[in-house]
């Protein structure tokens, strides 16, 4: 999918913003917390405000585009589907309220408040997860990251499952891509029948998983030829720790927290655009 | 001979773990890269999953899925998708079934049979659950399990139905093909490669 | 002087066989010694180099005979882990051999320290004296899957060189190599050797090998077929040809000049040796 394809080209932006500089885990922190936020409340211009101060951030540590890109394939026509779907009557159980008329094909349709707010608030609620989710992912790279997970007690076996999946899949992808040329060479025609394209299918990805398999074998005594296994605590080069930015923006994040749970005791869940209450809204 | 031989029991099998899981993980993502590259009609991605659990048994398989999962969680859909991790375990889960019950010989017609109720109609009330509890229940954003959906929600009023029929309509063709996929590749590797019993 | 590699006996099946694949296999190692080990494909080489360092039997298992001591430890009784602070090896595939943690050749070469648990202040400065060692300096913040095969193959020797393991020991290095990456990996293999490097080698180029190798093992069936100085290995053509080894051309010439023309040369096993044999035998003076 193109949207992967950030994993498929140096994926964390290196530029020097504060960013960057943040430790890891605050910014895992921040991931976790938009998106817990945006499900307590129900509220898609409180979504849209956690989303554009996330991005603002991204911009910030230059890597809005892919976000950007993301949000743009996924969400936009995701919200073009939900919305008229939900809001016309065509059978969401919890249309009640009309906000409006639209004219189609002659007849007039009403728009439900219900549907409405839900075919926006939902995919907004991913977006903001996507984009907090990215940003930490783009701006954090493979040993800050490692360090993260290490810091984190996670144990190393996982840690390296997690960055090894992170460069196998270039190093899978460029032989994908050498099989795929190969094939063609040998007379793979991408227009063709589904059941061509099918088994176009199994001709590259039968020789990819068996390269692979026949990979693992290898890296596998490599990695314990060089003392993988060794029941000791191993050292990573870079090593986690906490900043006085990491400080603040966590200081940030509690004082947000601590308005926006006033607002919620106070004026509910839906503050900004009063949406009422749908199940599991 | 003259030397007595002892029989030495393998300590491996955890390293090869440690390298298997990631390129399971790995294969799911970069077998989403090539349907789209090569227009194949099915989303690929939770086929190494299988695969995986076919060759490697259950652990390793779930472990792959799930892993590749939280990779796509932490690069492309966000935190949500991470409980997408555990629709693959149930996809390891179901292969191991069909693989204890010996469903995998695609010449009986029970193998048939038992992969379109297991991954076709079973799984999908899995996702469904998913789909409602954590991303509302609404539509895709892709246009032909959207007009599933709208269709269902339009007939029968319920809710529920209509996100399982878009559930079933995206699954029943990928799910069964990717099992039949990996099936077939999974014969073609050599015995050595196979740690499952 | 005790042998810092003892194999008495070896016997090994792997688990899924219940072929031998090495029988009765003995020979011994000396510090500084450079020990070549030739034969047929399928011969059992690469299975011969991984009880050196444990991998047999221990990532394996099967069935395991006889008696293998390295540098002190006996093989059968030690973890991996332990041995390969003791035995660096070097695999055929340069890319399937990086770790895949690292990100920059230079993680890649600080890996096996890592992993090992080494203070973090040792490790730059055993990082930079392995990259210089192989020639890689200045490539440091490459991604170990950007260089060339010779390159990644340096790369791989260097990342055992930082372990600073009392053996080395290599499985057919140059096999996945153009001829350019061939002669970089050699030329530091040899160097290794002139120092005064234990080293192990299996390989296929024996041309290369008969430049520095002390000793040599011809493996055939998973048994020794022959032992000794490179020279008398190497000079028993009729013996190398029938397992499917090509001796030396100039090492083949000589023996054929003795069988069929009656003329007696002594056996060159290189290039220049060749060199000045054949022309002191033309009547020439000295080399061409």
């Amino acid at each position: 999918m193109p949207i992967g394809a950030s994993l498929l080209k140096k994926t964390a932006v290196e530029a020097d913003t504060f960013v960057q500089r943040l430790d890891g885990r605050v910014k895992f922190l921040y991931f976790i917390w938009a998106s817990v936020l945006v499900y307590v409340f129900y509220d898609p211009v409180l979504n849209l405000v956690l989303l554009a101060a996330t991005l603002l951030l991204a911009a910030h540590a230059k890597a809005a585009k892919p976000i950007l890109i993301t949000l743009l394939v996924i969400i936009v026509p995701w919200i073009l589907f939900a919305v008229p779907i939900l809001s016309l009557p065509l059978g969401f159980p919890w249309n009640k309220t009309v906000i409006g008329y639209i004219e189609l094909f002659g007849r007039k349709y009403p728009v439900y408040l219900e549907g409405f707010g839900w075919g926006l608030t939902w995919p907004l609620r991913i977006a903001v997860a996507i984009a907090s989710a990215l940003l930490f992912f783009l701006t954090t790279n493979q040993a800050k990251l490692a360090a993260t997970l290490f810091k984190l007690k996670f144990p190393f076996k996982v840690i390296y499952a997690v960055i090894a999946t992170l460069q196998f899949i270039p190093l899978l992808a460029a032989e994908a891509e050498t099989i795929i040329q190969a094939q063609t060479a040998r007379g793979l025609r991408t227009e063709a029948s589904v059941l061509q394209r099918i088994r176009n299918y199994l001709a590259v990805i039968i020789p990819l998983t068996l390269s692979s398999l026949n990979k693992v074998q290898v890296r596998a005594i490599a990695l314990e030829s060089r003392g993988f296994s060794a029941p000791v605590r191993k050292t990573l080069i870079y090593e986690a720790r906490l900043s006085a930015a990491d400080y603040l923006f966590l200081g940030g994040m509690l004082l947000a927290t601590l308005l926006l749970a006033w607002v919620y005791v106070n004026i509910g869940y839906s503050p900004i655009s009063k949406l009422p209450w749908v199940w599991a809204g | 001979m003259g030397a007595e031989v002892k029989e030495i029991s393998p300590a491996g099998k955890a390293v090869i773990a440690a390298v298997l899981v990631p390129t399971i993980a790995a294969l799911n993502y970069v077998g989403g890269v090539i349907v789209e590259a090569l227009k194949a009609p099915i989303w690929g991605d939770t086929w190494a999953t299988i695969l995986g659990t076919l060759i490697a048994g259950f652990w390793v398989g779930a472990a792959g899925g799930f892993l590749y999962n939280i990779i796509m969680a932490l690069t492309v859909w966000g935190l949500p998708q991470w409980v997408w991790g555990f629709a693959n375990v149930v996809i390891a889960l179901i292969t191991w079934l069909m693989m204890r019950m010996g469903w995998t010989d695609l010449k009986k017609p029970i193998t048939w049979v038992m992969m379109i109720v297991l991954y076709g109609l079973l799984y999908p009330v899995f996702t469904t659950l998913v789909s409602i509890g954590l991303f509302g229940g609404g539509p895709l954003w892709k246009p032909l399990p959207a007009a599933v959906y709208a269709a269902t929600l339009s007939a029968t009023g319920n809710f529920f139905l209509a996100n399982y029929a878009q559930a079933v309509f995206t699954e029943i063709i990928d799910k069964p093909v990717s099992f039949i996929i990996s099936v077939i590749i999974a014969s073609r590797i050599p015995k050595r490669f196979v740690l499952a019993r | 002087m005790e042998p810092v590699i003892r194999v008495e006996n070896l016997t090994y099946a792997y688990p899924t066989s219940r072929d031998f694949v090495l029988r009765n296999v003995s020979f011994e190692v000396h510090r500084g010694e450079v020990l070549a080990v030739i034969g047929p494909n399928g011969a059992g080489k690469s299975t011969l180099l991984k009880a050196l360092n444990g991998l047999v039997p221990h990532f394996y298992g099967g069935k395991y005979g006889g008696r293998v001591v390295v540098a002190g430890y006996e093989v059968l009784k030690t973890p991996i882990s332990v041995l390969s602070t003791k035995v660096g090896f070097v695999f055929q595939d340069p890319e399937d051999q990086m770790s895949g943690l690292a990100l920059t050749v230079w993680e890649e070469v600080a890996f096996g320290l890592m992993m090992l648990g080494f203070p973090r202040e040792e490790i730059p400065k055993r990082v930079e004296e392995a990259l210089s060692y192989v020639g890689l300096k200045g490539l440091e913040a490459r991604s170990p899957f950007e260089l060339s095969g010779g390159q990644m193959q340096r790369l791989a020797i260097a990342t055992v060189l930082a372990l600073k393991p009392e053996i080395l020991v290599l499985d057919e290095p140059t096999a996945q190599l153009d001829p350019l990456g061939k002669f970089e990996v050699l030329s530091v293999v040899k160097r290794l050797a002139d120092e005064g490097a234990t080293i192990v080698i299996a390989e296929h180029e024996i041309e290369e090998i008969a430049y520095f190798a002390d000793k040599i093992l011809l493996l055939d069936r998973g048994q020794v077929v022959a032992y000794g100085p490179a020279r008398e290995v190497l000079a028993s053509v009729e013996e190398l040809k029938s397992r499917g080894v090509d001796p030396p051309s100039v090492t083949e010439l000589a023996y054929l000049l003795s069988r069929d023309l009656g003329v007696k040369v002594p056996a060159p096993i290189t290039l220049e040796e060749g060199v000045e044999s054949f022309s002191k035998l033309l009547g020439g003076a000295g080399g061409a």
